[in-house]
């Protein structure tokens, strides 16, 4: 009787141990398995509005390359107000002179976004009135070409429209989940590697007028 | 009952995928206009492996028309996965307005310029004069004109299967097996459950489907 008490007692303390450690180790497999679960989703959100933000320089560059062909077809047919034509080509510019490196980091970085909108609201408001002014020309109207630049004009602003939905539709998706409680510890544990995404606004300046510097 | 009101709620907000080729809820256009341009298309289709499609309605409900008809062209995927090479055809005779939608794989053969030459050309004088069907029937002609037909025949190839995806599938095989062993009469009848949805759920050979194309917004739009 002795020796059985003797021999059950680390016994029991062994098996006790046991369970113990298989419980940690279980938690340990369980919150790594969450850990990368929630960094894959995070990865393929993020993926996601890359592509997107592709899209959306792409429609933009689109159109950016539209505009030296429009702006002589409209100069060789009308002669019209020269401020007309500077304001484009400034706007244009100013598009142009952001340079890649800065390109890249226009998602996460509030005033690198801020100054690309801004510089492509500001281009939108001068071909608006470009158009205008063109439309109200008669003769103008009639050239196949100003037609056909006209409609190249329109579709690549709808696809600009279509693009920035899309990728605000992605910033959304990323961003509700990288701030909801689990994501937001595995994404604060990367820092910069899973930063907020910026939003256009539905009208970024596009409804102001810009200001003209000579 | 939730999933109900939501699925209301969705249809009400998106236009209800099409059933045919050509597409005309409200019934503005004459049955033989709408049934020989929808053989038509389902031919072009076989043909050439291109999705044109025809929706034709009163109005978009004050929606700009542009918005609609990406919103359209999304909910119904129009052409197919991968390649993209849908079209969509838009006309809302209240509004007076019409829209080329293209899908992402056609937007080199159907530059913006040459769909809105089209909507000028062939669409626009019909419809202003109210002949509807020969408008149509002039605008799909010149779509399927200048898409043609693709010059070799398009395959899509699925990706192959990883590893893993195998080592899924041989778990589910294996587990479906264990399953007929041990209780034949359960696996009899899911069979015949698989089967009957597979039925009800498939596209049939007669009817219209969408193949997972995108657009983004190319094409063009036009009054009448």
């Amino acid at each position: 009787m002795a020796t059985t008490t003797m021999t059950q007692q680390p016994k029991k303390f062994l098996m006790g141990g046991t369970v113990a450690l298989l419980i940690i180790a279980g938690v340990v497999i369980l919150t790594v398995g969450w850990g990368v679960t929630t960094w894959n989703a995070l990865v393929q959100r993020d993926q996601q509005v890359r592509s997107s933000w592709a899209q959306v320089e792409n429609a933009y560059q689109r159109r950016a390359d539209l505009v030296p062909n429009l702006v002589e077809t409209v100069k060789g047919a009308a002669n019209f107000e020269k401020t007309t034509f500077t304001e484009v080509a400034e706007a244009r510019a100013r598009v142009g002179e952001i340079r890649p490196a800065e390109l890249e980091r226009t998602i996460e970085d509030p005033a690198a976004f801020q100054k690309y909108s801004a510089a492509q609201a500001q281009l939108s408001a001068s071909l608006g009135r470009l158009i205008a002014v063109a439309e109200s020309n008669p003769s103008l109207q009639a050239t196949a070409n100003f037609r056909e630049l006209q409609a190249q004009l329109e579709g690549t602003e709808n696809r600009i429209t279509v693009e920035r939905m899309r990728f605000n539709d992605a910033a959304r998706d990323f961003n509700t989940m990288r701030q909801g409680f689990p994501a937001v510890v595995v994404a604060n544990l990367f820092g910069a590697r899973f930063s907020e995404k910026r939003y256009f606004e539905s009208t970024a300046g596009a409804d102001k007028p810009p200001v003209v510097r000579f | 009952m939730l999933p109900l009101t939501l699925l209301v709620a969705l249809s009400a907000f998106t236009p209800p995928s099409p059933t045919h080729w050509v597409n005309d809820p409200e019934g503005v256009l004459t049955p033989a206009t709408r049934d020989s341009l929808d053989t038509r298309l389902a031919t072009y289709e076989r043909a050439s492996g291109h999705q044109v499609v025809v929706w034709v309605a009163s109005s978009t409900n004050g929606e700009p028309i542009e918005q609609f008809a990406e919103r359209a062209f999304t909910a119904w995927k129009v052409g197919r996965a991968g390649l993209d090479d849908g079209v969509v055809l838009f006309v809302f005779t209240k509004d007076r307005t019409v829209r080329l939608e293209v899908g992402y794989g056609l937007e080199g053969v159907l530059p913006d310029a040459v769909c809105a030459r089209i909507i000028r050309e062939q669409l626009a004088p019909k419809l202003a004069a109210g002949e509807l069907g020969p408008a149509l029937v002039a605008g799909v002609d010149a779509i399927t004109h200048t898409v043609g037909m693709p010059g070799v025949p398009v395959v899509i190839t699925r990706p192959p299967r990883t590893t893993l995806q195998w080592v899924g599938i041989g778990a589910v095989v294996l587990a479906l097996l264990v399953l007929f062993i041990l209780r034949p009469g359960l696996m009899l009848q899911l069979l015949s459950f698989a089967l009957i949805f597979r039925r009800g759920g498939g596209s049939g050979s007669g009817g219209f489907g969408g193949r997972g194309g995108r657009s983004g917004g190319g094409g063009a739009s036009g009054g009448f």
